[in-house]
């Protein structure tokens, strides 16, 4: 169960990254939204999964689904480059992730 | 001069990241949760003010690596969690990802910082 609010926990920061991106842009109450209510929530649940997951593993993993949450709506989204290198580094991060999940 | 400063912010707002993070596991009382809140604000205000002027995807990448290795650290040296080495390399590994993705976003649009997305 804490691994399922860990996953729920990166999703919401990946909004949070995009509310911190928004804001770069424009300075307007939705990005300003996005990021509290992406940000907070992340947290939240963060702090849940912490109860029962390690520190160091829960922070790694929470941050590294932010990251690819984030890349993949740029690619989704923004039209970015899915190039192979950007692609591995996703396989990287999610095979890193589920390992932790593993040995833990 | 200037830039040299702004990785100086990036780098504390690394460290208020190792603090919330660890507020956010070990906080016991009213006054550590108020301090961990305080800690992300500060560590997020800190790293939006310093990527205006920097790449955005490497600040990112030092910000994370910071709160990854010192929250990987300071839970052996501080809080007595077993070494575990299996753990540290794909903590490692992890972040490597992280690092790469951070830093290949920015690579092809370094002269269209405005329009980048992380």
């Amino acid at each position: 169960m804490a691994w399922v609010l860990l996953v729920i926990a990166g999703i919401s920061e990946t909004l949070g990254v995009i509310g911190i991106n928004q804001i770069n842009r424009s300075k307007n109450v939705l990005s300003y939204a996005i990021l509290l209510g992406g940000f907070t929530s992340s947290f939240v649940f963060l702090s849940l999964a912490m109860e029962s997951i390690t520190m160091s593993t829960a922070y790694a993993i929470w941050t590294g689904i932010g990251t690819v949450g984030s890349v993949i709506i740029g690619i989704i989204f923004y039209n970015e480059a899915h190039d192979w290198k950007r692609i591995l580094c996703i396989g990287l991060v999610l095979t890193a992730a589920v390992g932790l999940k593993l040995i833990d | 001069m200037r830039r040299n400063n702004h990785w100086f912010i990036v780098i504390i707002a690394g460290i208020f990241e190792i603090g919330w993070v660890i507020g956010l596991k070990h906080a016991s009382n009213g006054l550590e949760w108020v301090g961990t809140v305080f800690a992300i604000f500060v560590s997020m205000y800190l790293l939006i003010i310093a990527s205006k002027q920097l790449p955005v995807g490497t600040a990112y990448a030092v910000f994370t690596g910071i709160g990854t290795a010192g929250t990987t650290t300071l839970e052996i040296i501080l809080f007595g969690a077993p070494f575990k080495l299996a753990k540290v390399l794909l903590i490692g590994l992890l972040l490597a990802g992280i690092i790469g993705l951070k830093t290949a976003s920015y690579s092809e649009h370094k002269d269209e910082k405005e329009e980048g997305y992380s």
